[in-house]
């Protein structure tokens, strides 16, 4: 005789409350923020996608007013941008990207098609940022190449950097093996450890010892 | 049989059966996106090119060193004991042996650090840790290590040390030492005071 058997109607009573628990559990099952839109192969060659870079003479129609789906988000925090940002652009600090209501923002601003430039100091700072929201599917995400630094040197005359490399990054800036050689040392350092005799000239006396005791 | 059973194995086998329908996962661990991006705007990732130049000089044993430019600009320059990946063969299977090590720190490097970043923030987000990039990346490092340059005068003291710890790390990447050496067989003059012709005068 097993206890099942007594009350049959109680054991059906039992499976329907597992079932509803685990129903329950199912639909309330916490939703990530984000998801990866993106896998590993995706992200990487996502990388090499010109148009997921902006440009400095680019911010030259934004700042004219002509392109106005351009969003600037400046991700330093709220001191620095205090300090001075570029017009227009608003301040989500990065220790604030990752609450609910900015990642909420981004979404908005991708659905009503406008395109987002993320900046910090320099390119590094914005860098992972700018990787991780393409990671999650915000297509619309862009990172502005050189940083602040950079537009700050070169604000009077945006379209001239047009031409200008120097922010470019990823670039070997010296010829590594050379510089980094004993030759290459040499070069820099004899200058000042030069071969040339040292003369050591002692004070003349005077020319006659005249006179004497 | 009693019914209850037959029911409760029914049961069991269809909720067996929905497992076949759950997506396969990746094969690696994934971190969660919102943790990923809290992770990046850590600056305790990047470390120093004087801290890879003293982990070096030290022989740290920890120190793994991860160049993640292309075969070609590997080839020509490294820097000590770093390992070759570039970043287009970085998610490849058979580059993950690298990284996880226990007990290993792994520094990203690249020519200015971007790339190095990248390939950290891929890393990251497979679930490695005791990951770094090197801050400013090769660029960089002639800049402070290679050729470094003499702090101004009013700079801190602080300055003047780390000048003087860069440019013994100089002669240790350089081998410059030789040039020390031979600086010694450099002739010193002297020039006698000549004396004068006649010995006038006098007691």
């Amino acid at each position: 005789m097993h206890v099942h058997d007594l009350n049959p109607r109680n054991t059906i009573i039992a499976v329907l409350v597992l079932v509803i628990v685990i129903l329950i559990g199912f639909f309330t099952m916490h939703q990530p923020l984000m998801t990866y839109k993106l896998d590993m192969k995706q992200s990487l060659e996502m990388l090499n996608k010109p148009d997921a870079c902006f440009y400095p003479w680019q911010l030259v129609d934004v700042l004219n007013k002509k392109d106005k789906n351009v969003v600037l988000i400046d991700i330093r925090n709220k001191f620095m941008y205090g300090q001075g940002h570029i017009p227009g652009a608003e301040n989500i600090s990065a220790y604030d990207l990752t609450k609910e209501e900015n990642i909420e923002r981004l979404e908005a601003f991708k659905e009503k098609g406008l395109r987002v430039v993320l900046y910090g100091d320099d390119q590094l700072q914005a860098n992972a940022p700018w990787m991780l929201f393409r990671q999650v599917g915000f297509d619309n995400v862009k990172i502005l190449l050189g940083g602040y630094d950079y537009y700050l040197l070169h604000k009077a005359d945006l379209m001239a950097t047009k031409t200008d490399k120097g922010y470019l990054k990823g670039i070997p800036r010296y010829n590594f093996a050379k510089v980094a050689s004993k030759s290459g040392i040499t070069t820099i350092n004899t200058k000042s450890r030069s071969k040339k005799p040292v003369i050591i000239r002692r004070k003349k006396k005077a020319a006659v010892a005249s006179g004497g005791c | 049989m009693n019914r209850n059973y037959i029911f409760l194995t029914v049961l069991m086998l269809l909720l067996a059966g929905g497992t076949l329908f759950l997506q396969k996962a990746d094969d690696r661990e994934q971190i969660d996106p919102a943790t990923l991006l809290w992770e990046t705007i850590q600056p305790t990732r990047y470390v120093s090119t004087d801290d890879v130049a003293k982990w070096i000089i030290q022989k740290d044993p920890s120190l793994e060193l991860v160049d993640v430019r292309p075969a070609a600009e590997f080839a020509k320059f490294s820097l000590p004991k770093a390992i070759n990946v570039p970043l287009d063969s970085l998610v490849n299977e058979s580059s993950m042996d690298y990284f996880g090590i226990p007990g290993m720190n792994v520094v990203f490097i690249s020519n200015d650090g971007i790339k190095a970043d990248e390939a950290w923030v891929l890393t990251k987000r497979l679930g490695f840790n005791s990951i770094y990039v090197m801050k400013g990346g090769l660029n960089h490092w002639i800049e402070t290590i290679i050729q470094p340059k003499v702090p101004a005068e009013e700079a801190p003291h602080k300055a003047f040390e780390t000048y003087a710890f860069r440019k013994g790390a100089q002669l240790y990447f350089t081998g410059a030492k030789v040039e020390t050496t031979k600086a010694k067989k450099v002739k010193v003059m002297v020039r006698r005071k000549k004396k004068v012709a006649v010995a006038s005068g006098g007691c």
